[in-house]
């Protein structure tokens, strides 16, 4: 495999968690605290934020869906025709035709403001983070240039790179390409930017577990768009120091082998 | 193959039709029509041709994803496949089908003899066609078909990131296509404002016309906008200009805009024809009116009015857009969206509902459309968005609407309407294995693909690694398109044997009992369509005349026309 070892050595083992139908997580949901309904645990204050607005929208969307399903089931069973006469023919109610077209605009309007306050939380850009990278996307790899310490991290197609950060600080990214449109994603952060020509796009991103997460470009880039892996590994402060050091040492070093199993993605 | 059974008290002298040895058949028939019978059977077979071939280019993509690496095809040439199943499925199959039955169906459901233009109407369909040729053109070029998304974006879609010819075949195919749209739509708000019979009036139309009514004037909104985007790109590519060219002052996210302004009512022109399918069915085989019929029709407008102004949330990761603008008004299009389902529930209600082939077709559509409708919500919330853009989780969500909603809705309208158009009422024991594969191999194809997106699968993608841990899931969803793609073979069976006269059974005018004017006519219906027309008293003309007007439901009975 062409893509192996780097990518397949970050790539965090799926464990048993990870096959559970999102089905089987609902019914164990009364008993335990609440699930995740499929998306990645969040390994982010960011990702936090969304996955949290997630588990909202699924746990909403299961009892409107259960209500709907209810009422069609019920429909077909207790109405299906059973005698020959002709049924009655009132076709409407308008009082409940008013309640069924309110009731819906107050859950949307609700739902609108949960999303509204997380999207506020999750774009709003500190005004002085503690650090920088300028992520360059290009077909089809990553350049991540840290302007302020003098590291460039370059990877090529089959060899990807490998983003550090430090643990508990705002990093600021600022996203931009040099070809097509693609699109920086980190499924445990919860959350994706597009990078695209004549647009500045700028994500903080605090992560909260140390770990090495997989990232991938999720916008269509061409040839090689599924092979445009990355890495983002997260640190204490001393650890992204002296791996910073290391790199302004050697910058033509190949990347250092991937952490141990032991320190690697965390389940919590 | 015609079956014409007794017709309800001709009253009237019928005109003299044409002898039958002066019309011409076959092929010249084809060729040289203007009846929107023939039109519109035109443009269903030739739709669902595409749509088998778009269904084996899915076949052969969810092939190659069964395993992680290079299986079948290579990266480029699935690049290609995903790119022209998308278009094929939206331009050419999903939309144009529902042209056909409306080029069929709104004339005779409002009582009128042919379309407003028939000769428009025939050069529509004749776009069409060759449009749809001309993008299948692209196999056959030396670089191969265009290979950057459905969606086409810029810069990917520029000379040089895509020089082959088989880009500008696409171009070219989505501004044919897109023109037969528009003229087509023409064709339709015409028929319905200038065409109907004496006493139906719009507010006793069925829903199915009203619903291609405003389907129409959405087309006239969005099309005209794809195909001046369509001829830009164009413009870039070969005369050297620089309208999408951020590099020369030019703007890469405009083409999403443009691209997206048509896209999302797009969305809505593919849906709102099959919802009027559905709210054709229900009330027949429940034995009852249309519940709510006012609310329904000003669903369906509101629906086309917030269409117009939701596309940017197919970019809210562009970090360009105004995020709640775009959440709000999204997230508001679920409101009339489930005010139909109130409608289509309260129909039934107190009904004496049977279970034949076009209504389980409909139930497939409410139990599937409803999935795609929730996680619709979803995604108009721009954090969530965020997390699930791009991702497989949006490839479940559009499969869910345009396959679980449209195509179901789609085959309940075939088996619904096959009688009209043939004579013939469609085989129930084949149509029900169709239904019960269909079903099955549905979610069981896209329901994995919600949790793959979420665990990060990009759409899109030609491969993915052992490590990524999409193995099993991907397996599942492959397992569940072939029955799906099989799904089809009874189907095919069923249409020809019961078109042969081996399958099924004589249709008579009204093998249903139904409601709508259409049912009132011979099947199939004579060239000019009536020999003479029952009152229309309400908004289902047929019914009365089974039933009595006393049981009229919706508004009180009078006496003017």
């Amino acid at each position: 495999m062409r893509y192996g070892r780097t990518v397949r050595a970050l790539l965090r083992p799926r464990g048993p968690r990870r096959l559970l139908p999102v089905a089987l997580a609902l019914a164990t949901a009364a008993a335990c605290d609440v699930p995740s309904f499929g998306a990645p645990d969040p390994a982010s204050e960011e990702g936090e934020s969304i996955f949290t607005l997630w588990r909202g929208f699924f746990i909403a969307s299961i009892v409107v869906a259960l209500i709907v399903y209810g009422l069609i089931v019920f429909a077909i069973v207790r109405y299906r025709r059973r005698a020959d006469d002709v049924p009655d023919q009132k076709a409407y109610n308008i009082p409940l035709e008013i309640f069924y077209t309110a009731t819906p605009v107050v859950i949307v309007a609700a739902l609108f403001g949960f999303s509204w306050v997380t999207e506020e939380n999750v774009t709003e850009l500190a005004s002085e983070p503690q650090n920088r990278v300028d992520v360059v996307g290009f077909q089809w790899s990553w350049q991540f240039v840290y302007p302020d310490e003098g590291v460039t991290v370059s990877g090529e197609p089959g060899e990807p790179p490998e983003m550090v950060i430090p643990l508990d600080e705002v990093t600021r990214l600022e996203l931009t390409t040099t070809d097509v449109n693609h699109s920086f994603w980190v499924p445990d952060f919860l959350s994706k930017r597009d990078l695209i020509p004549g647009v500045d796009n700028e994500l903080d991103v605090t992560p909260t577990e140390e770990g090495a997460y997989v990232g991938r470009c999720a916008e269509f880039c061409g040839l090689d768009h599924w092979a445009m892996y990355f890495s983002v590994r997260v640190v204490p402060r001393d650890e992204y120091e002296a791996w910073l050091a290391e790199q302004r040492a050697d910058p033509d070093q190949p990347l250092e082998q991937p952490a141990d199993e032991d320190e690697r993605g965390t389940v919590s | 193959m015609t079956i014409l059974a007794e017709r309800p008290d001709v009253a009237a002298e019928p005109p003299e039709p044409e002898p039958e040895e002066h019309r011409a058949r076959g092929l010249l028939a084809f060729a040289t029509t203007t009846d929107h019978k023939r039109i519109g059977v035109a443009y269903m077979v030739t739709a669902f041709a595409f749509f088998l071939i778009g269904g084996a280019l899915a076949g052969i993509m969810r092939t190659e994803l069964f395993s992680p690496g290079n299986d079948v095809v290579s990266q480029g040439r699935y690049n290609e496949m995903f790119t022209m199943h998308g278009t094929i499925m939206m331009f050419l199959f999903i939309g144009p089908f529902a042209f056909g039955l409306a080029n069929y169906f709104v004339p005779l459901q409002i009582g009128a003899r042919d379309m407003a233009f028939p000769r428009l109407n025939a050069m529509s369909y004749w776009l069409y066609l060759f449009g749809g040729i001309t993008l299948l053109g692209g196999f056959l070029t030396a670089d191969g078909a265009a290979d950057f998304g459905w969606t086409g974006y810029a810069p990917l879609s520029d000379i040089v990131r895509s020089p082959g010819v088989g880009a500008d075949l696409w171009i070219m195919s989505i501004v044919l296509t897109g023109l037969s749209g528009i003229f087509t739509a023409v064709n339709v708000v015409a028929t319905v404002i200038a065409m109907r019979a004496p006493g139906m009036r719009m507010f006793r139309m069925p829903i199915f016309t009203w619903n291609m009514l405003v389907t129409s004037v959405l087309v006239l909104i969005a099309f005209p906008v794809i195909s001046a985007a369509g001829a830009m790109l164009f413009i870039d590519r070969n005369l050297g200009a620089h309208i999408y060219d951020a590099d020369f002052g030019g703007s890469a996210i405009l083409w999403q805009h443009l691209f997206w302004f048509m896209g999302h009512p797009e969305v809505y022109i593919v849906v709102l024809p099959y919802f009027g399918i559905i709210t054709e069915v229900i009330p027949v085989f429940s034995w009852r009116p249309v519940f709510g019929y006012g609310g329904i029709v000003f669903a369906t407008i509101t629906i086309a009015v917030l269409s117009t102004g939701v596309w940017a949330h197919h970019m809210f990761t562009t970090g360009a857009v105004l995020l709640p603008f775009f959440t709000a008004s999204s997230m508001l299009i679920a409101v009339p969206t489930g005010l139909k389902f109130f409608n289509w529930i309260g129909t039934m209600w107190g009904g004496r509902i049977t279970f034949p082939t076009p209504m389980l077709f409909a139930l497939g559509f409410l139990f599937t459309f409803l999935v795609g409708g929730i996680t619709g919500v979803m995604l108009a919330s721009a954090p969530i968005d965020f997390h699930v853009h791009d991702s497989y989780f949006v490839v479940a969500h559009m499969h869910y609407v345009l396959f679980g909603g449209s195509v179901f809705a789609l085959y309940a309208g075939i088996f619904y309407w096959f009688p009209k158009v043939t004579g013939r009422v469609l085989s129930e024991g084949w149509g029900k294995l169709q239904f019960w594969m269909m079903l099955v191999g549905f979610h069981l194809t896209f329901f994995v693909q919600f949790i793959l997106g979420l665990e990060g699968m990009p759409r899109r993608v030609a491969d993915y690694l052992p490590e990524d841990g999409f193995t099993t899931y991907n397996r599942i969803s492959s397992i569940g398109a072939a029955l799906l793609g099989a799904s089809t073979l009874p189907f095919l069976w069923n249409a020809w044997g019961t078109y042969r006269g081996r399958l099924g059974r004589p249709a008579g005018n009204d093998p249903w009992g139904a409601q709508t004017l259409e049912w009132y006519t011979s099947s199939p219906p004579p060239p000019h369509n009536y020999d003479d027309l029952p009152p229309i008293r309400s908004e289902r003309p047929v019914w009365d005349l089974k039933h009595g007007p006393t049981v009229a439901s919706r508004e009180p009975v009078t006496s003017d026309g």
